[in-house]
């Protein structure tokens, strides 16, 4: 074995770049807040380290090549077998969620359409396209694939998109199919299905890995995953206290760590701080937005290039966002991960992302949290580039309106292609929604 | 009856005089699924692919615009009382559009009519075999459910066997195509009246145009036509007159569906085997490799010049696989142009002048 790659690894990742990045955390830290504290509260103490944690696991990344097996996947893949297996796993939906926010990503994805991808695909997949074509990235350098992941329990697109990275890089392509739950629960049969292809996957995972997978430590591993979707799960239902200590823009954020590091055990402690946060800040009566006067859901994707406009402009009328389909979505399952079963588990687990179900179960989840979280309405991001989000929104939209009298807005724009946002348009339609709500 | 030498019987009188019959009938939206299960109830199956040219205005009370117009349009078909001839409707999982259509029926639009989904896995693995035989035994349940009705594994065969004559007569009329004295028009209109006449009935149709006398050779520039549905039909007669003659196809609802005969006495199993066997398609997980050797294949077997991609607008699964097939068909001299239609839109002049162009080219 070649030993340079491993003491490059070592020295960047172990040594190197942790003391740089502790700098960086230390700046952070005492640098004033960029979000107008007129109306939101202060920044989260633990922004900082968050970054700190992203960048390490990126930075993992951009030496792993020839040290570590890579592996890209999908945010709704199985990443407890993986990580047993001691793969760096890259998700390419957060590199464009980070490529959205430091707007970087229309450059990027223009690489791809400059290669005939069409702008009417998926803005996720166009910047990762984009940025495997041309090596662009904020994020140093992306490794590349050993294997690539596509599980379709958050859209058939990673499918197609999928088996594009798999022509590009040449390398073994496993697919999850996970059937679409149209009623309230899957079939037997497709739960079965997915089991199947969970235990098939298994060989082909271990003779890219070089190892086989220890039963032990992928219990390990879905244990530590579990603990950290609960974590996420209780820090979201904080936000049903008045005023809610954060907001969806602040949960966007910090979602990083449970999607692409869940299994890792300093995920764990990383929520359990962020916990301890929350509750210190409900102690002492910090709410998100100052002078919190409603409260309103987030329906789909964020709008990754414009959350800081976003929230300022609600903060300012004294509209919190505080709940959220999306990030509710990597800790509402928590409680069906059982390491004592952990097959079958996974197997439920992994087919009942609320993306993978039907039209109707999305809309009980919204009047649910309306109830829990005492909402006075909801924005649904229409997104272009996620049909399976964003079909049904327009008849939960009226169900909303209709059935509970909850105001909601459907807002058309795009997660990740900022070409599509009209600001304008969007400001007065947001102006006009606010004066319904009364603020 | 329909143009051409052979006498199509029209989809409303099909229907019409299926009914008559005290038959029943399926709406089926795209784009696989066990016709012979269908008929083993007595459905009739009849599929809509869109309709073309319909009043969009209902979808878009239900459907964003950047929806497809072939899951639109069945949408607002639907609503105008196009359905209203179906007694069960079953929409096949093929991509997220569909896949939302479904969701938005059941839980929403809730029609009259008893709503199936039908799930085709992404791969032909032995496990995804197992599985769409399980979902054909839960459709089985759930057809028997609403219809009264039930069928027997021999009953079940029977249909299967019938469906897989008119499959293999269907395979023979695109085998021949070239040597068929039919225009593009008049062969598409033949092909696709599988979607919707019974199989008995196509397969005598098939018959009757394999026996036609043989075509005089044809100076048209052949092209092979990939995408999903060739409408407005009318592309076709353009295509005729521009000297081109589509010697095979890639459409989703025609040349993916040239299913192989199944091999196992498991009916079931076999229906499924059948679906996951056909040609190379992206809705059923075939990889970009697999769908360019088979229209490389294609080309060099009926001597194509060039390939047309004829898309419905929003198609994701068609747009992702297209810079890399037209990439590889470059690099085996096969040159191919992209057209994207939207159905509710008649095919626009500036879609025909690139069809020129490129029929230049390649000529």
């Amino acid at each position: 074995m070649n030993p340079i790659p491993a003491l490059r690894y070592h020295w960047n990742v172990h040594v190197l770049g942790p003391a740089v990045l502790r700098i960086q955390r230390w700046q952070a830290q005492r640098r004033p807040p960029r979000w107008d504290t007129r109306y939101l509260a202060p920044p989260l103490r633990i922004a900082p380290r968050t970054k700190e944690l992203v960048a390490r696991h990126w930075l993992a990344g951009r030496y792993a090549d020839g040290y570590r097996k890579v592996a890209w996947v999908t945010s709704g893949a199985p990443v407890e077998l993986l990580k047993a297996l001691g793969f760096y796993v890259l998700y390419p939906e957060n590199h464009g969620a980070i490529c959205g926010t430091a707007r970087v990503a229309v450059e990027i994805m223009s690489e791809a359409e400059n290669a005939g991808y069409s702008r009417d695909l998926c803005s996720y997949a166009r910047t990762d396209i984009g940025a495997a074509l041309s090596g662009k990235t904020p994020v140093g350098r992306l490794p590349k694939p050993d294997l690539l992941f596509a599980c379709t329990n958050i859209c058939q697109t990673v499918l197609f998109w999928y088996r594009v990275l798999a022509e590009y890089f040449r390398v073994p392509l496993i697919v999850m199919d996970t059937p679409f739950v149209y009623g309230e629960e899957a079939t037997e049969h497709a739960v079965r299905y997915v089991r199947r292809q969970l235990e098939e996957a298994v060989p082909v995972l271990e003779r890219i890995a070089g190892k086989q997978l220890d039963e032990r430590k992928l219990r390990e591993v879905g244990l530590v995953s579990k603990r950290a979707s609960e974590l996420w799960l209780e820090i979201l239902q904080r936000c049903r206290h008045r005023p809610a200590p954060i907001s969806v823009f602040d949960q966007f954020i910090q979602m990083a760590p449970i999607v692409e590091m869940r299994g890792d055990p300093e995920t764990v402690d990383f929520y359990a701080a962020l916990l301890k946060e929350v509750d210190e800040r409900i102690a002492k009566g910090i709410g998100a937005v100052k002078n919190e006067k409603k409260r309103l859901l987030w329906d789909n994707l964020p709008i990754w290039y414009r959350l800081r406009y976003l929230s300022e402009f609600l903060a300012r009328h004294g509209v919190a966002v505080v709940v959220s389909t999306y990030t509710n979505a990597w800790g509402e399952l928590a409680p069906l991960i059982n390491p004592d079963d952990l097959w079958d588990s996974m197997a439920r687990t992994y087919i009942y992302p609320i993306l993978n179900r039907g039209t109707g179960h999305k809309l009980a989840t919204m009047r649910r949290m309306v109830e829990e979280y005492g909402l006075d309405g909801a924005i649904l991001h229409s997104d272009r580039s996620c049909k399976p989000y964003s079909i049904g929104q327009i008849d939960q939209r009226d169900r909303l309106i209709r059935e509970l009298g909850v105001p909601a807005l459907l807002l058309e724009a795009d997660h990740n292609d900022e070409r599509v946002f009209a600001e304008e348009q969007v400001a007065n339609r947001l102006a006009a929604f606010l004066e319904m709500l009364g603020v | 009856m329909e143009p051409g030498p052979l006498p199509i019987p029209t989809r409303t009188a099909t229907i019409r005089a299926w009914k008559e019959r005290g038959g029943r009938i399926a709406a089926v939206l795209p784009i696989h699924y066990p016709r012979a299960l269908l008929r083993a109830f007595g459905l009739l199956p009849v599929e809509v692919w869109g309709p073309p040219q319909v009043n969009a205005a209902y979808s878009a009370a239900h459907l964003q615009p950047y929806v497809c117009s072939i899951v639109g349009n069945a949408l607002s078909f639907l609503h105008s009382g196009g359905l209203d001839v179906a007694d069960v409707i079953v929409v096949p999982h093929a991509c997220d559009s569909l896949q939302g259509l479904g969701s938005i029926l059941l839980d929403f639009v809730r029609p009259r009519q008893p709503v199936f989904p039908f799930y085709i896995p992404r791969g032909r693995r032995e496990s995804d075999l197992e599985f769409l035989a399980d979902e054909c035994r839960a459709l089985y349940r759930g057809l028997a459910e609403v219809t009264g009705r039930s069928s027997s594994d021999d009953e079940l065969m029977e249909c299967i066997r019938r469906e897989e004559e008119a499959d293999a007569l269907l395979a023979e009329l695109h085998r021949r195509r070239p040597a068929l004295p039919l225009s593009n028009r008049a062969f598409y209109h033949l092909v696709r009246a599988r979607e919707y006449l019974p199989a008995e009935t196509f397969t005598d149709l098939a018959r009757a145009a394999l026996d036609l006398p043989p075509a005089d050779p044809d100076d048209g520039v052949p092209i092979l036509l990939s995408g999903i549905v060739p409408e407005p039909m009318a592309l076709l007669d353009s295509l005729s007159e521009m000297g081109a003659t589509v010697v095979a196809d890639d459409l989703a609802c025609c040349g993916r569906r040239l299913y192989p005969p199944g091999t196992t006495d498991d009916p079931f199993r076999r229906m499924a085997e059948r679906i996951l066997n056909g040609p190379p398609d992206c809705t059923r997980g075939n990889s970009i490799a697999e769908r360019l050797q088979h229209l490389i294949g294609m080309a060099r077997r009926t001597g194509a010049r060039g390939v047309v991609f004829y898309d419905v607008k929003f198609c994701e699964p068609e747009l992702f696989d297209l810079p890399l097939l037209r990439r590889g068909l470059q690099e085996v001299g096969l040159p191919s142009v992209t057209i994207e239609v939207d159905l509710n839109e008649p095919l626009s002049h500036q879609a025909l002048t690139r069809i020129e162009a490129f029929l230049e080219m390649v000529r």
